[in-house]
């Protein structure tokens, strides 16, 4: 043993350099061979942090885009209607934007033109075929029928036919045709409101934060129809060439009904231009005649220059200004109270009490109501009056109605204020807005005398509407036949009337453009059968009034006070 | 030491990935679920949207009328005379106090 160590020893001691040389040379091919373990496993960390960062990038970015959902999202936003509905004051939709499509084709598309066509006419008969032959011979991408139902989009779909496209698109529907055409307006193709409501509210109808929230309206359904029945018979009935009437609530101003004849479908875009198409009541301006003489007698009763039971005496058959003679159409008493005045609408007696008021009073008058100025009303569609020129005979022909001009919701809009208690209200054709109180232009005193008045223009003998006198509506009103300002003189016969004139609620204005007599009419005037001796308004605007009245009556729920009084009697027990 | 750390990490970090990418995944699939939802309410809304146009379309006043006069039945018009009360007390005091003239008549007779 002692021999075999000491052989190792003398190798392994052979040389003290070479020992040493080795021991490096061992230990340096160590610490190269772990280099390379460390080498690789630096690689192989290297290989899997980059995959582990590349892993985690494509999920930060998937998980950040959303591309995928935002595309669905867009396909499915169309619903997202552009406009707001608008309502009636019961909620009852009058406008609301639906879905509906476009069709268009590609003629580089079309395969088999020839069959193309015969397909296209199968399911639309009325297509312009030889236009639609010219223009698939083109290249040119064209429109074959806009506004198509969802029928047509699905006959035209299962054609099969990859050359047709669907633009998806809004369109606004009216769900009453042409009963509010005059008040609604319309849009145009882009959703534009062009004219109406759809104008004049057109930002908030587009305002996407009240999105849900309908714009509610004023006005009743049901009444409007009622109103515009009534008023196309009476075009028919009367031959006349147009007709309006306006239905007012006097405590706050909201407007029920507003109807203007002729109207016009608004699902049917179409531009029209004839006059006689404007709104008569906000836009039409007209000398209303006798309806002014009720604001002559509240001046001269709020002015205490007279009573309603002064006796002018002595009032001549004709007065002279300037060159004008100004008379009355029947012949009257010389000596009228003031009622009897407007209730016999005598034009001499009403100048007699304009020149006792004086100019002053009624130009401040004027003034503060308003009358000359165009209407306050949300509708782009209002009127300018004439201005009034103070020549010498304007103080006598104002206090009956002539050569003053005014719109029909002026004037309606007045009576209303004058039958309220004097409170100047102001005409509104939207439910939710800031109501004010207006301006007081007449005493409440002055107020019940004049309802008294024009009550009994109504109900008694002498007065000039009876035909309006329907049982248990309290009806009172006054009459106005004038003739229209400008070139073209129309015959205006008009009718403002309140109602329960114990309690005023409600104002209707009605008017007829030039009517005629029906010579086929039987009146039931007093309870004797006749035929109209005059074309005046008292023999068609109050009977088409009064017709109303008895229709709306129920509906408006006013108690019929009268009809109990008269027909029910109190149980003893 | 170094190693031990390094696969800590690693592990940690590998985990979390996967986590993530498992709730991602699922966090889709709601996601879809809620779009599909929301898709079917939406077609509902405009189901309902469009059946209220028809609805109030076929009751309108002029609608109604025409089918009256097409079933050939009375004209439409409102009652007559207004039996609408303002409320309950209104009604009751009115109902008391009434006896029409035909039972009077009766009574006579």
């Amino acid at each position: 043993m002692k021999k075999k160590n000491r052989k190792n020893n003398q190798i392994n001691q052979s040389s003290f350099y070479f020992e040493d040389y080795l021991e490096t040379n061992k230990k340096s091919q160590i610490i190269k061979k772990k280099n390379n373990f460390q080498d690789r496993i630096y690689l192989l960390f290297f290989i899997f942090f980059s995959l582990i960062l590349i892993f985690s990038f494509k999920i930060i970015n998937v998980s950040l885009s959303k591309k995928e959902i935002s595309n669905l999202s867009k396909q499915n936003s169309n619903f997202s209607l552009l406009r707001r509905d608008i309502v009636d004051r019961k909620g009852i939709i009058i406008s609301r934007n639906i879905n509906t499509f476009h069709a268009g084709i590609n003629p580089k598309l079309v395969n088999d033109k020839e069959n193309f066509l015969i397909k296209l006419r199968l399911i639309f008969p009325d297509l312009p075929v030889k236009e639609i032959k010219q223009k698939l011979s083109g290249d040119k991408y064209f429109r074959i029928k806009t506004r198509i139902d969802q029928n047509e989009k699905q006959k035209l779909w299962s054609l099969g036919e990859k050359a047709i496209k669907f633009e998806p698109f809004q369109a606004r529907m009216y769900t009453h045709g042409d009963l509010f055409s005059h008040i609604i307006g319309q849009v145009d193709y882009d959703n534009y409101g062009i004219s109406g409501i759809e104008k004049y509210y057109d930002r908030e109808l587009k305002d996407k934060k009240l999105k849900n929230k309908p714009l509610q309206l004023t006005l009743d359904s049901n009444i409007q129809f009622i109103v515009n029945k009534e008023l196309k018979n009476a075009v028919k009935i009367f031959n006349a060439t147009g007709a309006a009437a306006l239905l007012m609530d006097v405590t706050n101003g909201d407007i029920i009904s507003l109807v203007s004849l002729p109207n016009f479908n608004i699902n049917q875009r179409e531009t029209i231009t004839e006059e006689k198409y404007i709104n008569k009541i906000t836009k039409g301006v007209y000398e209303l005649g006798s309806i002014f003489k009720t604001f002559t007698v509240a001046l001269a009763l709020e002015n205490k220059l007279v009573d309603v039971d002064t006796i002018i005496k002595n009032i001549p058959k004709k007065i002279k200004c300037s060159i004008y003679e100004i008379t009355d159409i029947k012949d009257h008493p010389r000596n009228l109270t003031v009622e009897e005045i407007l209730v016999r609408s005598s034009n001499v007696g009403s100048v007699i009490l304009a020149q006792q008021i004086g100019e002053n009073i009624i130009k401040d008058f004027i003034n503060i109501t308003g009358l000359i100025k165009s209407p306050s009303i949300e509708l782009e569609e209002v009127g300018a009056p004439h201005k009034l020129n103070w020549n010498k005979c304007k103080l006598e022909t104002i206090s009956f109605g002539h050569g003053i001009t005014t719109t029909p919701l002026q004037a309606t809009t007045l009576y209303a204020s004058i039958s309220n208690g004097g409170n100047l209200i102001v005409p509104s054709l939207i439910k939710d807005r800031e109501k004010t109180v207006g301006k007081r232009i007449i005493s409440i005193e002055t107020s019940k005398k004049l309802t008294n008045i024009l009550r009994k223009v109504v109900s008694s003998e002498k007065g000039t509407a009876s035909l309006a006198d329907k049982e248990g509506y309290n009806i009172g009103g006054k009459t106005g036949t004038a003739e229209g300002y400008g070139k073209n003189k129309h015959r205006i016969n008009s009718f403002i009337s309140i109602f329960p004139s114990n309690k005023p609620n409600y104002t209707l204005f009605v008017m007829l453009e030039n009517p005629k007599i029906n010579k086929d009419l039987i009146y039931n005037y007093r309870g004797i059968k006749t035929k109209a001796p005059y074309n005046t308004s008292g023999w068609n605007s109050v009977f088409v009034a009064g017709k109303i009245i008895e229709k709306i009556g129920p509906i408006l729920a006013i108690n019929n006070e009268e009809f109990l009084n008269q027909h029910v009697v109190e149980k003893i027990n | 030491m170094f190693k031990f750390k390094f696969f800590i990490v690693t592990f940690i970090f590998v985990s979390f990935l996967i986590i993530t990418s498992v709730i991602k995944n699922q966090s889709r699939v709601l996601e879809k679920k809620i779009y599909n939802l929301k898709t079917q309410v939406k077609l509902k809304e405009k189901n309902l949207s469009e059946t209220q146009l028809d609805f109030y379309y076929l009751t309108s006043s002029s609608e109604v009328e025409k089918k009256f006069t097409k079933n050939k039945l009375q004209e439409f018009e409102p009652i007559k005379y207004s039996k609408i009360y303002f409320n309950l007390t209104d009604f009751t005091t009115i109902k008391k106090k009434l006896t029409s003239l035909k039972d009077l008549h009766e009574e006579k007779k």
